[in-house]
């Protein structure tokens, strides 16, 4: 008698559950929407959204690259995109479906990336810069700064191959995104020389050290430098005179995604100027979304961290996707650095 | 069938399945290129196991096998007190186990962060240290090699103590009392016969450790600031970071060939001692 | 010597739980930093309203109990077998379970899913982290089993059989109730080397299994907080419960 009845209920809660509403399966970095972006999501659109959040490229990459993770939206930092496409994990987009596309500034329209923005809808973006302690006199202008032994201890550089050999290439003067075993190998001697004085090689984990004044100046990206001074007003961010690099990552619909118009969806929900601007405001990242800007708070609008002025943004550099080859070779200067 | 075989029937699928099947696969990747972006592909090739005989992974194995011989000496050096005086004690032995014991019971993560919290600038040693007056700036205790052994020791200490403490305790009591009839006192008797008494447990002890330290990822990630490559990160960042499974498969079975021989070479001298 | 033992006892002691002491008074700290600024259970709250957190105690639970039950019952199973006619093969595989890396185990379970995902079109989930939990849980559970199997006289289940019982019959009520307290052991371990998995897990879980471990790990790289506090002394508390507890189930 029993049995029956847990049969008969567990059929009733199958049927329960398919009559439940579509589901989207979205996997984004950590903080990076507000937090009433999703549920209102939910709420408009009549669906249920399952939102998990990573922390590099590379975890994400490695439950995507199979073709079978079950996902449906991912957000790559560009670089990632050419390599995602080489593999077949991307759709592309259907820009009837994305009415929203036109709010995006004018540089991302056309992003060096995907011209016709046939893959992509970029999200946010951001620099690698120099956080630092205004006690620090006088203050880090250039990625040279932070070879100063006056701060050893007290300084940081990313946890990351690319932005910390890449601050190396820029204080020699080479680019960011150089390919030559020469070049590399300076940039490994710079890296080497330095590491005495650095405390550790830590990411976002980093912010509060600096907040508390243990840390003095921190390789760092512009959006965790911004949090940062959020919370201490005596610290500051520059972006370095040699060059920096400029990131963006941007929303792509897997393959394997068998809900493309939910998912389209999604994406031109994200394109809507208060969401983008809720979105940055909250997770202090610049959107790429230019119509979003008449939307922020004067002072996020006005933050010259994370919108700074076109004069200093021309400094900036996009990385290039590596080849194959030469990120073995990155990463195995990488490890030599690290275990030097 | 006798029914002892249907008992260890699914023991064997699991093991097949889950532990020879996963290691299969990892061998033969092993001898595998890397894929263009990340993954496999043939050809097949030795060329991940020559990387290896590179200096660079050769001083990360050997540093990782340094740390991993001072994390189990330094755990066996704080343990064997410790087991002697539980094994001694005549009434709350129980309670003192279970004291021992209850640490490793908390999550190894939050035991880790425990340390992370405690040895940052901010941390309660330095600010101890600094209301004391010893020190007026805070000392970096955090993100050096220090602290992964600190937090390697102090994870794994229990499983140091509890196999002395059960050698211990099966000791022939009157062996330390004949030693004392003869003449010994106390200290020099633990060490000339209570000490090798218990080689069984130490060696037991020693495996449990030093193994888990030899592999240790998660402790030098979180403590060690990324400032030095040990053989866990090496693996790890190879499956993630640099996308190279076929190296990341070869330094894998290179690590676990070490861990094989060891422990193979271990129980056999035991056994032959035994015999 | 005793008093010295005594007094090294109580530093080892201390030094073994201290860690965890403070980490749970601070919290109770309302300030994100080691100074006492006052008391306040704020960041207990944050626990309890972050999603992420609660759903990953579940899961951690689920996978928990179910690889518990599996690998104990297996694990008893095989320790049984074991114990009327040794293997020396599977004895060695089990120990070498036992002895692999964390991280050999994590990249080849992974890699032996997406190899089967290729053909089989599933994805990873809950389910391929209980099976691994599983696969490294046994060899546990064999362990404190034959341990205490061999305090069993194999007198008991000649007696049995001799009395007119079948094989199974000696097995079900005779060994195994005298195993009782054992399997309680084997069971408590495997719960909580479960529960405390963090490298394995991270690997194999799939877009709607995440731990417990794996959400503290993610906010422990994002900068220490209070929160993973709070989080800590609600575990250490549990488990200590849960010891407590075992251990007057096995004195009654």
């Amino acid at each position: 008698m029993n049995r029956r009845y847990f049969i008969l209920g567990m059929a009733a809660l199958a049927g329960c559950s398919r009559a439940a509403r579509p589901r989207l399966n979205v996997y984004n970095w950590s903080t990076y929407v507000a937090p009433d972006t999703i549920p209102n999501f939910e709420q408009e659109f009549g669906v249920t959204v399952r939102y998990a959040t990573y922390e590099s490229n590379e975890e994400m990459l490695a439950k995507v690259i199979t073709g079978n993770s079950g996902w449906d939206i991912v957000f790559p930092t560009y670089t990632r995109i050419k390599p995602m496409l080489d593999y077949g994990l991307v759709q592309p987009l259907r820009h009837e479906w994305l009415p929203g596309l036109s709010n995006l500034d004018p540089r991302f329209r056309t992003p060096t990336w995907d011209r016709e923005l046939q893959w992509n809808v970029p999200w946010m973006w951001f620099a690698t810069g120099i956080a630092y302690n205004r006690d620090v006199r006088p203050a880090p202008t250039r990625w040279a700064d932070l070879w100063d032994p006056r701060l050893k201890g007290r300084l940081t550089m990313l946890d990351d191959p690319e932005d910390m050999l890449g601050a190396c290439l820029k204080k020699i003067g080479l680019s960011f995104s150089a390919t030559d075993p020469a070049e590399l190998q300076r940039a490994k001697q710079e890296a080497i020389a330095q590491k005495p004085l650095v405390r550790a090689y830590l990411n976002a984990e980093v912010r509060d050290q600096l907040v508390s004044g243990d840390v003095l100046a921190a390789q760092l990206w512009a959006t965790t430098a911004q949090q940062a001074i959020d919370s201490a007003p005596n610290l500051a961010f520059a972006y370095p005179e040699e060059g920096f690099p400029l990131y963006c990552d941007c929303a792509v619909i897997l393959r394997e995604s068998q809900r493309s118009r939910l998912a389209h969806q999604f994406l031109d929900y994200l394109l809507r100027p208060k969401v983008a601007a809720a979105a940055g405001d909250y997770t202090r990242v610049a959107t790429a979304n230019g119509a979003a800007k008449d939307f922020l708070p004067e002072a996020t609008r006005n933050s010259p961290t994370l919108y700074p002025p076109p004069a200093i943004l021309e400094r900036g550099e996009w990385p290039e996707t590596l080849s194959p080859a030469a990120q073995r070779l990155r990463d195995r200067i990488w490890t030599e650095i690290k275990s030097s | 069938m006798k029914l002892r075989s249907w008992f260890v029937l699914p023991t064997w699928a699991w093991m097949v399945g889950l532990f020879a099947a996963p290691f299969a696969i990892v061998l033969a990747y092993s001898f595998l290129a890397r894929g263009v972006y990340g993954g496999v592909e043939r050809p097949w090739t030795l060329e991940n196991y020559q990387r290896l005989l590179d200096p660079l992974y050769l001083t990360i194995l050997l540093r990782s096998f340094g740390m991993a011989l001072l994390a189990t000496l330094l755990c066996l050096i704080l343990a064997f007190p410790a087991a002697l005086f539980i094994s001694r004690s005549s009434r709350h032995k129980n309670l003192y186990l279970q004291l021992v014991m209850l640490p490793f019971w908390t999550s190894f993560l939050v035991r880790t962060y425990a340390w992370l919290f405690l040895l940052r600038d901010t941390g309660l040693v330095n600010t101890a240290l600094q209301k004391v007056g010893i020190i007026h700036a805070p000392l970096q205790l955090l993100y050096n090699d220090g602290a992964v052994l600190l937090g390697l020791v102090y994870g794994y200490l229990p499983f140091m103590v509890l196999p002395i403490y059960a050698t211990l305790e099966r000791l022939d009591p009157s062996l330390p009392e004949a030693a004392a009839d003869l003449g010994a006192r106390p200290w020099p008797t633990v060490l000339r016969v209570i000490l090798p008494l218990s080689r069984p447990g130490i060696v037991a002890g020693a495996i449990l450790v030093f193994i888990p330290c030899l592999g240790a990822y998660l402790t030098p990630d979180l403590l060690g600031g990324g400032r030095t490559v040990l053989v866990g990160n090496l693996v790890q960042s190879q499956f993630t970071t640099a996308r190279d499974w076929p190296f990341g498969a070869a330094v894998s079975m290179l690590l676990m060939l070490l861990v094989t021989l060891l422990v193979w070479g271990i129980l056999r001298r035991e056994s032959e001692q035994l015999t | 010597m005793k008093r010295w033992l005594g007094l090294y006892a109580v530093v080892f002691f201390a030094f073994l739980h201290l860690p965890l002491l403070t980490l749970s008074v601070f919290s109770f700290n309302s300030s994100r930093f080691t100074v006492w600024e006052h008391f306040s259970l704020d960041w207990y709250r944050a626990v309890f309203r972050d999603p992420e957190l609660i759903e990953g105690t579940w899961n951690s639970v689920i996978v928990a109990v179910a690889a518990t039950l599996i690998s104990t019952v297996v694990g008893t199973l095989c320790a049984y077998g074991l114990w009327k006619r040794g293997s020396r093969l599977l004895t060695g595989t089990l120990y070498l379970s036992l002895v692999t890396p964390e991280i050999v185990t994590g990249i080849s379970l992974l890699a032996l899913f997406q190899w089967m995902f290729r053909w089989l079109h599933w994805h990873l989930g809950l389910y391929t982290v209980i099976l691994a939990h599983v696969a490294f849980s046994i060899a546990y559970v064999v362990i404190v089993i034959s341990a205490r199997l061999r305090t069993i006289s194999p007198n008991l289940e000649e007696a049995a059989m001799d009395l007119g019982a079948s094989e199974w019959g000696a097995f079900f009520y005779v060994i195994l109730p005298a195993l009782g307290p054992g399997i309680i052991a084997a069971a408590l371990l495997a719960l909580t080397v479960s529960f405390d998995d963090y490298v394995i897990t991270s690997m194999v879980a799939g877009v709607d299994s995440q731990t417990l471990p794996m959400v503290i790990y993610a906010m422990a790289r994002r900068g220490a907080s209070p929160v993973i506090n709070a989080i800590s002394a609600l575990i250490t508390v549990f488990f200590g419960l849960l010891i407590v507890i075992s251990q007057r189930v096995r004195e009654a």
